[in-house]
């Protein structure tokens, strides 16, 4: 019973978060005069056209009266029509975002199969080589900044070595998986195609390691500082002077309770990653969107940015509930909300 | 980018503000070396630089490394050395305005909520959930889009995602200090908000903040330079570090240089803030200072 | 026990993507398939289409948009190849134009036997339905018909079912008229087909936005929105076979990446690479680089109703302190012309007189005479790369540095185009830097705009009101005599090259990246292809 009103306060607390998100990111794409409509049909458009362009997006209504049909659009599921791609927004994220989550999820689980072992290593062998070995790269990971990584890593990866493909989500001539959820590789198995599910594994590769650098990084970090403050715990050295096996001692006890601040920070990093993938994007030709919301914001098609910021902005709560419902599993003592 | 997540390092109350531990640490000292000698870099660049970094030679474009041009030439001629020196002094000023201007607002807020109580914060509170809810690089897109690209207008766009963690850090200090001992002393002695606030709960909040501070300087450099890559940061000519990788990219298999060294500075002066604040965490947060020092 | 767990989260957040992803995908969603005839025969283009908006030719006006509909719609006339300076027939046969009492008629008699992709003949009435579809949409490229060439939805009849005839009122330039068919927006569309997929009175728009009805070599198999465009061979076409099997655009917009796909053998043209990438290309093995002409000019607008700029000594002071050598031959790698007038080479008209280069103390001189001493103005520029291939920051540098010596400071403004063009439009820009390229391939199409305040485009975001140039410049439209036309545009652009608020710094050059196998490539400065004459 706690866990189910500590689930709807979450989610009244998320629902008002969004209309704060809406208003301010509404009042900021309103605050200058530029005129999307001149952006949409360029140098050459005569002034009739773009008056009747801005007509056709209610652009010459009231402001107020504009952010009235916003809402009342978005209650509907309508997040209205894209200035740039002229199509209705709703349709264009369903079409960019699951390429994001795709490349997000890689950087997690990158992060999580990397991070998280590393942190444990450089925690046991602290003050020794592979301790500083970790921490090193940790501290690189948490200070280069992605993009300049991403042209690295694409340069060395596929245009020196040739070892994996230079952008996109998948093999020109190899046909994509029949869309299900969006995301190629749980389409390409869901479908049981198996040269689809190679093509679209080894394009996420270079992204998701350039993505993945800095959560890799966090996670190692957290890892390593959790686990050297559980290792120094009474109830470890119990297990040590029981004569437990040291491995046992570090995965099985030491871990265990080492996991829940890491497990918080794998919260926070989703919503962060988010913000990594529109760098991350640019350089890797992939067609997710973070290379939409770059468009838009140039073009000022606020109707298109309003949704990537209403749907990033409902992202990093969301992967915060699930994180705490984890939590909550992980720990039942834990009092929330 | 990714900064929020190094704001969420863990930070734990402390007690004791340090004074020499921290350069007991030879990692702490090359940090502080590293920021000095950038700090030198910023303050001097007009004595350190060997040429103007905006004069430019047609004649001797794209050259690499020589003894003319320690790091070569760009695309203009200008000499890539002179405009990376001139380039520390952007980066730490995007930096420093970050950090204080969203310091203090968020310190602010923090203050108020935290010693208010009550609907005034809960309704902050709110407020700070919102920004910390947009990822950082979105909103300050939306920002510079709507304002138009400067880095005055990439400044602010980078202020307005961090001040709320400060503001929550402070909130959440100043919670768990009101009920103590010597604030309760002063309120009993009849000390006014504005004196207990400024006097007490303010000076015992100053080392978490210290420590974000530091980790703050860095991610606002490395938000700056990805903003001014997409085109939403500093105007040309400006020699501003994200601004000069971006431009060296379409060089990079001829001239790889041009997008290497900008790219090395950022990754040493952001690295040597990271290591500043790991730093500052174990000497002002006693509970770690052992294991990770 | 931990592995179980973070196993258990990864679930939880996995559940969380499938529930944000598009649970049905709606019937417009393109699923990319296999691509016709497989690697061998299909030309892959590394390209920016970021403005890509449309297939739809009625709708459509952008770069990409038209490159690819070029390839699979036909028009009456067009131009062949390369040249633009002779109209040739396309679904039309023959065309005459007579004078009538208050209106130009020009009638086209169609080709027979034309079939759309579809298999349904192309008659008259196909390509009536398509011109009135224009008209009634009035999206951007419209203007082209209803206020260049005056026409309204009833100016053309189908005579019969291979005869057409357009009335223009004499106001309109009947050679214009013909070269505006030759673009994408005269394309004929399958008219049962198009009327088949109408849905709310759209036209069919919402059809042809990523579908085709055309009759050309190639139809359009998908378009993955911000990934790629495929075309494939059209199996009805009645001209000759292409050889391709399929043309697939793909959405790369970093030109580093474009570059390294080439070398690598994953595209087989890249269209977006800088001079300086086209030369490391240059004995590189299996890669080739062409460049073709466009009639592009970057210029700068200098706003004449800013002080001091409405002094006309002061304008030319800034077009002498220019350094134009350099910029072509330094920066663009002598990617570009030194063009200084406004009508480019490949247009009829184009004065070959480019008399300005660097002279510092000439400008220097000319700004004593207009008693300016020092003067700061904003320059606004637009981000990425200027057409030729160098950044628009590096070309405001260079401007910056050259202006600087003459005693005037700029403060370079980088933003948006869509931010620039607003200010522009406006007439509040000081000094602005953008392109600019014809509607259609005849000199009118830079003049008027270029002259004329009152149509509202260049000329009159740069506040320069001018009513005898305007005037010419009007007159010289109709003129039909190429000579006599050409003796007029000479007078025009000679008085603008001096008067005007420009300084047109260069014609640049189209430079494209090959495979070495891709043969027949030919590049119209219009900006198109043929594919059907390209091989691999």
């Amino acid at each position: 019973m706690r866990f189910v009103g500590f689930l709807t306060r979450r989610i009244v607390g998320i629902a008002a978060v969004m209309v704060g998100v809406s208003i301010i990111t509404f009042a900021i794409s309103h605050v200058i005069p530029a005129d999307p409509a001149v952006a949409a049909l360029g140098d050459h458009a005569t002034p009739d056209q773009i008056a009747a362009f801005r007509a056709e997006y209610h652009l010459d209504r009231p402001l107020g009266e504009q952010y009235v049909t916003y809402v009342t659009g978005i209650l509907r599921g309508d997040l209205g029509r894209s200035i740039r791609t002229r199509r209705p927004v709703a349709e264009d994220l369903a079409d960019f975002f699951p390429a994001t989550i795709e490349l997000s999820f890689a950087a997690l689980l990158v992060s999580i199969v990397v991070g998280l072992p590393a942190g444990v290593w450089s925690a046991v062998f602290r003050g020794r080589l592979p301790d500083h070995l970790v921490r090193v790269l940790s501290l690189v990971g948490g200070s280069i900044p992605v993009f300049w990584l991403g042209l690295i890593v694409i340069g060395l990866g596929y245009y020196q070595l040739g070892w994996f493909p230079g952008g996109g989500r998948i093999d020109t001539f190899v046909a994509p998986p029949p869309t299900r959820t969006g995301l190629y590789v749980v389409d390409s198995l869901l479908a049981g195609d198996l040269d689809a599910l190679r093509s679209s594994l080894i394009h996420l590769v270079l992204p998701a390691l350039t993505l993945g650098y800095f959560s890799t990084a966090v996670v190692a970090r957290m890892t390593r500082s959790s686990m050297l403050e559980v290792l120094g715990q009474d109830y470890i050295r119990t297990a040590r002077a029981k004569g437990l096996h040291e491995r046992l001692v570090v995965w099985r006890h030491g871990l265990r309770n080492a996991l829940i601040p890491t497990v918080t920070i794998i919260g926070l990093i989703f919503g962060s990653l988010l913000s990594g993938a529109v760098l991350t994007e640019t350089i890797f030709s992939w067609p997710g969107l973070g290379r939409y919301a770059t468009a838009s914001a140039i073009s000022l098609d606020f109707p298109a940015v309003l949704g990537v910021t209403l749907l990033a902005a409902v992202v990093y709560p969301v992967a915060n509930l699930v994180v705490d419902i984890a939590y909550f599993w992980l720990d039942p003592r834990t009092q929330r909300g | 980018m990714a900064e929020r997540a190094v704001a969420a390092f863990p930070m734990r109350a402390s007690r004791v503000v340090a004074r020499a531990p921290i350069l007991r640490n030879p990692l702490n000292v090359t940090a502080i070396a590293l920021i000095a000698a950038f700090t030198l870099c910023a303050l001097f660049a007009p004595l350190l630089a060997p040429h103007d970094p905006l004069a430019q030679s047609l004649g001797t474009r794209l050259e690499p490394p020589s003894s003319a041009h320690w790091l070569g030439t760009d695309q203009l001629g200008r000499d890539l050395a002179s405009r990376l020196l001139y380039g520390a002094r952007i980066s730490l000023f995007i930096g420093i305005l970050v950090v204080v201007s969203a310091g203090a607002f968020g310190t602010l807020v923090g203050l108020v909520a935290g010693y208010a109580g009550g609907l005034v914060d809960e309704l902050l509170m709110r407020l700070t959930e919102v920004f910390l809810a947009f990822p950082a690089l979105i909103l300050a897109m939306a920002i510079a889009g709507a304002l138009g690209p400067s880095l005055t207008n990439a400044i602010i766009a980078i202020a307005a995602v961090t001040w709320a963690v400060y503001a929550r850090l402070v909130r959440g200090q100043i919670l768990s200090l009101r009920r103590r001992e010597f604030v309760e002393a002063a309120r009993s002695i009849g000390a006014s908000h504005m004196r207990i606030l400024a006097r007490h709960l303010l000076p015992n909040a100053v080392a978490p903040l210290l420590i974000q501070a530091s980790f703050d300087m860095g991610s606002a450099i490395i938000s700056a330079a990805g903003l001014s890559f997409i085109g939403f940061g500093a105007q040309p000519p400006t020699p501003e570090w994200g601004v000069m990788i971006s431009e060296g990219r379409n060089f990079i298999s001829t001239q790889p240089w041009l997008s290497l060294f900008p790219g090395l500075a950022i990754l040493l002066a952001v690295g040597a803030f990271n290591l500043l604040g790991d730093g500052l965490r174990d000497v002002l947060d006693p509970r770690l200072r052992g294991p990770l020092a | 026990m931990p592995l179980r767990r973070s196993s258990v989260l990864f679930a939880l957040a996995l559940l969380v993507a499938a529930a944000c992803a598009p649970a049905t995908t709606p019937g417009g969603t393109t699923t990319p398939s296999a691509t016709a005839g497989g690697a061998a025969s299909t030309l892959v283009i590394y390209d920016d289409t970021s403005d890509l908006i449309s297939l739809d030719p009625a709708v459509l006006y952008e770069f990409s948009g038209v490159l690819l509909a070029h390839n699979v719609y036909e028009t009456l006339v067009r131009f062949e190849g390369t040249d633009l300076a002779n109209i040739k027939p396309g679904l039309a046969t023959s065309w005459d134009i007579k004078e009538g009492p208050s209106t130009t008629d020009i009638t086209f008699k169609l080709k027979s036997g034309v079939k759309f992709a579809s298999g349904n003949a192309l008659t008259a009435d196909d390509v009536v339905y398509s011109v009135q579809r224009a008209i009634k949409l009035n999206k951007s490229p419209a203007f082209l018909f209803t206020d260049v060439a005056g026409l309204k939805e009833d100016s053309v009849k189908a005579s019969d079912p291979t005869t057409v005839v357009f009335s223009l009122p004499k106001t309109a330039s009947a050679q214009a008229f013909l070269s505006i068919l030759t673009f994408t927006l005269g394309s004929v569309v399958d008219s049962k087909e198009v009327k088949a997929k109408e849905s709310a009175g759209d036209s069919g728009s919402g059809y042809l936005l990523d579908h085709s009805a055309g009759s050309g070599p190639f139809v359009v198999d998908h378009w993955a929105k911000n990934t790629e465009v495929l075309i494939k061979a059209n199996p009805n076409y009645g001209g000759t076979k292409p050889a391709l099997g399929g043309v697939l655009t793909k959405h790369v917009p970093e030109s580093t990446n474009q570059q390294f796909a080439l070398e690598k053998g994953d595209a087989d043209i890249a269209r977006d690479l800088t001079p300086q990438q086209i030369s490391a290309l240059q004995g590189k093995a299996g890669v080739t680089t062409t460049s073709a002409n466009s009639l592009l000019l970057v210029y700068v607008g200098m706003n004449a109703m800013v002080k001091p700029l409405d002094n006309v000594n002061v304008r030319e002071a800034l077009r002498t302190a220019v350094d134009y050598d350099g910029i072509v031959k330094d920066l663009l790698k002598g990617n570009a012309k030194k063009v200084q007038g406004i009508i480019p080479q490949g247009l009829a008209g184009h004065n070959e007189s480019a008399p300005f280069q660097q002279d510092v103390a000439k400008a220097q001189a000319l700004m004593k005479q207009a008693n300016v001493d020092k003067v700061t103005l904003d320059f606004l520029i637009p981000t990425g790369q200027a057409p030729g291939g160098t950044a628009w920051a590096d070309l405001a540098a260079k401007l910056q540095a050259d202006w600087g010596k003459i005693g005037v400071t700029v403060n370079i403004k980088q933003t948006t185009t869509a931010d620039l063009l607003g200010t522009y439009r406006a007439q509040k820009g000081q000094l602005v830097m953008i392109n600019w390229g014809p509607d259609y391939p005849d000199p009118d199409a830079n003049v008027a705009p270029f002259t004329d305040y009152k149509a509202k485009s260049i000329a009159f975001r740069n506040g320069w009101d001018d009513a005898t140039i305007a005037q010419k410049g009007h007159d010289a439209a109709l003129i039909t005599d190429p000579a006599k036309r050409a003796t007029a545009y000479k007078e025009i652009t000679e008085y603008v090259l001096h008067n005007g608020p420009y300084v047109v710094l260069y014609q640049p050059t189209a430079l494209f990246g090959l495979r070495s196998n891709v043969k027949g490539f030919a590049w119209s400065a219009i900006g198109w292809a043929d594919y059907a004459a390209v091989s691999k």
